[in-house]
């Protein structure tokens, strides 16, 4: 009886390798993204009405006073798909101003004059970005961080299609410091000192915090970095626990105006840090939705956000609902310079940005792998 | 074999034949030590080389799973550059601090209350209602009192450890027989005595179970909490690799912590047997 026990166990042990060895001649349903075609080449790009001049800009302005790209209100008009198309956005927020024109899009049914049938869904950008790349999400509105860089290096087809917004001149949202006694905002060196932060390494505010503390005798390298908890950095600043932090809107307002404090920087003017992520669905599988989608998004900019659009009470009112925040707070703070364009040379400042935050090795990617204008150009009908 | 011995009716008489472990002891005993040796190895041995053939044959994707060489040689190459090892180090710091301050508190506490019913009358109920509460849920209570730094995280492997050798430490101390007790007491032995001749030897047994279970789940507890807390370690090394989407790396840490896991907690049992000789000897895994 034992005998056949031990029998029996070897033989599944057998039956284990044998089943592994067949296996080993079954089919790959796995690949590299890398040598997709190109989805976007050769497309016909017609004038679109309503989209002049003012509709795109030369990427490599990176002036802080340029005026982002505009149509008229109610432009680029929709061009219903044949067939409509589910798509799926994941967002990591939907409470966040930034979110709005996608919220706003969905509300006033500008996707589903598209023939699209859009789902926003929260997720974290690493879960989501695996998922994008296997076509499971369509988009990701988010940013093209570490995460993304080191996805695309790992042979993930993920394009930055379109940007999000740039602060208002106004906005103090950035690097504040704790001043000692005597110091002015010119003065203050912040080598060697503590900076608290509830942004994660390897988001794209590396970039504004590295150039930052560049103009302050810092770096990400010299300085002393604590992820903190977005309660506890305004309570790190005020009581010293740190030596300057990252405060976001609306919090920097606590300390704005207040003597002891200064404002140092804040994300660049007039440059775009995030927006529309496309994996292999929309950039090569269904590229007429993935500009039907960038379409509905520009129009709905082109309509609600075009300029200031806090100056209207009631929309204030109406986006606070639909972001189920407070009015209040969406008041505090300046409107975002909502742009969809993409600036020259931003995944190459972020991706140095990265480096200099030692969460990214190796040579850094070309804007060729890491961003595509073609689609929001198409959608305005820009012919490049 | 058992069989019914024919021709006798209408009594039938039962006769077992030996067995090989009868005829055969040493040869069945060997035979069933290489078997359970075989199984122990080869069963995680055929499942990392069925994630090697996947990943090779892309029936997964292989960057999201890594497959078993890469992790390996990204390993390697941490460690022969000696970045993987100040991870390894602060948290095995934190692991080792707060599990001799847990198993310390615990033993005491639980010897205490084993020993005075008074005593444990009056903690019993508040200890066993802080036991049920999650662990992780103390860190931001630790984060308050401790700030930032070391102390809330040996704090948080302290607190865990502490119920494990507590409740064993104290089961064992109440179920020691009476008699075992009494004859101390008769024999006129002092609290020291008594202890070092009577609670001891019959209450480390238990309590090293505790601890040895204790020990897995310490390791388990701050790879949590170094996600939220702290700015090196393990758990910071898999959860940061993991936001900035370096998938190798992630395992690479959870390897690690598996490997520290179970050398540590096979440390505790070694610990065990050294420490009480007169105790059941626990045999360890695969060894019936």
């Amino acid at each position: 009886m034992r005998r056949h026990a031990y029998g029996r166990a070897y033989g599944l042990v057998a039956a284990v390798a044998a089943l592994l060895a067949s296996a080993a001649c079954s089919s790959t349903p796995y690949s590299d993204d890398a040598g997709a075609p190109a989805g976007t080449g050769g497309r016909t790009i017609r004038p679109v009405d309503g989209c002049g001049k003012s509709s795109w800009t030369d990427p490599a302005d990176l002036a802080t006073d340029r005026l982002p790209a505009r149509c008229m209100p109610l432009a680029p008009g929709p061009q219903p798909l044949a067939k409509t198309r589910k798509l799926t956005i994941a967002t990591g927020t939907l409470s966040a101003e930034y979110v709005a024109p996608l919220e706003v899009a969905l509300d006033k049914g500008e996707f589903e004059k598209e023939g699209l049938d859009v789902t926003l869904k929260v997720l974290p950008t690493p879960d989501a970005l695996p998922l994008l790349a296997k076509g499971d999400i369509d988009a990701l509105w988010a940013a093209p961080e570490a995460a993304v860089m080191n996805g695309i290096k790992g042979g993930f087809d993920i394009k930055w299609v379109a940007g999000n917004f740039s602060p208002a001149p106004k906005s103090k949202s950035g690097l504040w410091a704790r001043l000692k006694d005597g110091e002015t905002a010119a003065q203050v060196r912040l080598a060697g000192r503590s900076l608290g932060t509830m942004i994660g390494k390897g988001s794209v505010i590396a970039y504004p915090m590295e150039k930052t503390l560049e103009r302050h005798g810092g770096g990400l390298d010299k300085i002393q970095y604590r992820q903190l908890g977005s309660a506890d950095v305004l309570t790190a600043l005020q009581n010293g626990g740190v030596d300057s932090a990252w405060l976001l809107d609306p919090i920097w307002r606590k300390v704005d105006g207040r003597p002891g404090y200064a404002f140092l920087g804040g994300q660049p003017l007039g440059e775009p840090l995030g927006g529309m992520l496309y994996g292999r669905s929309l950039l090569h599988d269904d590229v007429d939705a993935g500009v039907a989608l960038l379409r509905a998004y520009l129009r709905t900019v082109n309509t609600y956000f075009a300029s200031d659009y806090k100056q209207d009470a009631g929309f204030v009112g109406y986006l606070a609902k639909l972001l189920k925040t407070d009015e209040a707070v969406l008041e505090s703070t300046p409107s975002l310079r909502m742009d969809w364009e993409i600036r020259e040379g931003t995944t190459t400042r972020l991706q140095s940005a990265y480096r200099a935050q030692g969460v990214a090795t190796g040579d850094a990617l070309p804007e060729s792998k890491t961003v595509d204008r073609s689609l929001y150009e198409e959608a305005v009908g820009h012919v490049p | 074999m058992t069989t019914i011995a024919p021709g006798r009716q209408p009594e039938s008489v039962l006769v077992r034949r030996p067995g090989p472990e009868e005829l055969h002891p040493v040869r069945t005993h060997r035979r069933r030590r290489a078997l359970e040796l075989s199984l122990a190895v080869a069963v995680p041995l055929v499942l990392v080389l069925w994630w090697q053939l996947a990943a090779d044959q892309r029936w997964i994707d292989a960057r999201v799973y890594p497959a078993p060489s890469t992790i390996l040689s990204d390993g390697w190459d941490r460690a022969a550059a000696g970045d993987l090892w100040p991870d390894v180090w602060a948290t095995l710091k934190r692991v080792l601090a707060g599990y001799a301050i847990g198993t310390a508190a615990g033993y005491a506490l639980g010897l205490l209350m084993g020993s005075l019913p008074l005593i444990r009358a009056a903690l019993e109920p508040l200890l066993d209602a802080l036991y049920v509460v999650p662990k992780l849920a103390l860190l931001p209570v630790f984060l308050n009192m401790f700030g930032l730094g070391e102390g809330p995280q040996v704090a948080l492997v302290a607190a865990t450890v502490f119920f494990f050798v507590w409740i064993s430490t104290m089961s064992a101390v109440i179920a020691i027989p009476s008699g075992h007790l009494d004859a101390g007491r008769v024999f006129g032995a002092s609290p020291w005595q008594m202890f070092r001749h009577v609670l001891l030897p019959a209450s480390l047994p238990s309590v090293l179970v505790g601890a040895r279970i204790a020990a897995g789940v310490a390791v388990l507890v701050i790879v949590a909490s170094e996600q939220i807390a702290a700015s090196n370690g393990l758990g910071h090394l898999i959860f940061d690799s993991r936001a900035l989407f370096q998938n190798d790396v992630m395992f690479v840490g959870i390897v690690c912590v598996a490997v520290l896991g179970v050398l540590f907690s096979e440390l505790v049992r070694i610990l065990g047997r050294l420490l009480t000789p007169w105790a059941p000897r626990d045999r360890g895994r695969g060894q019936s």
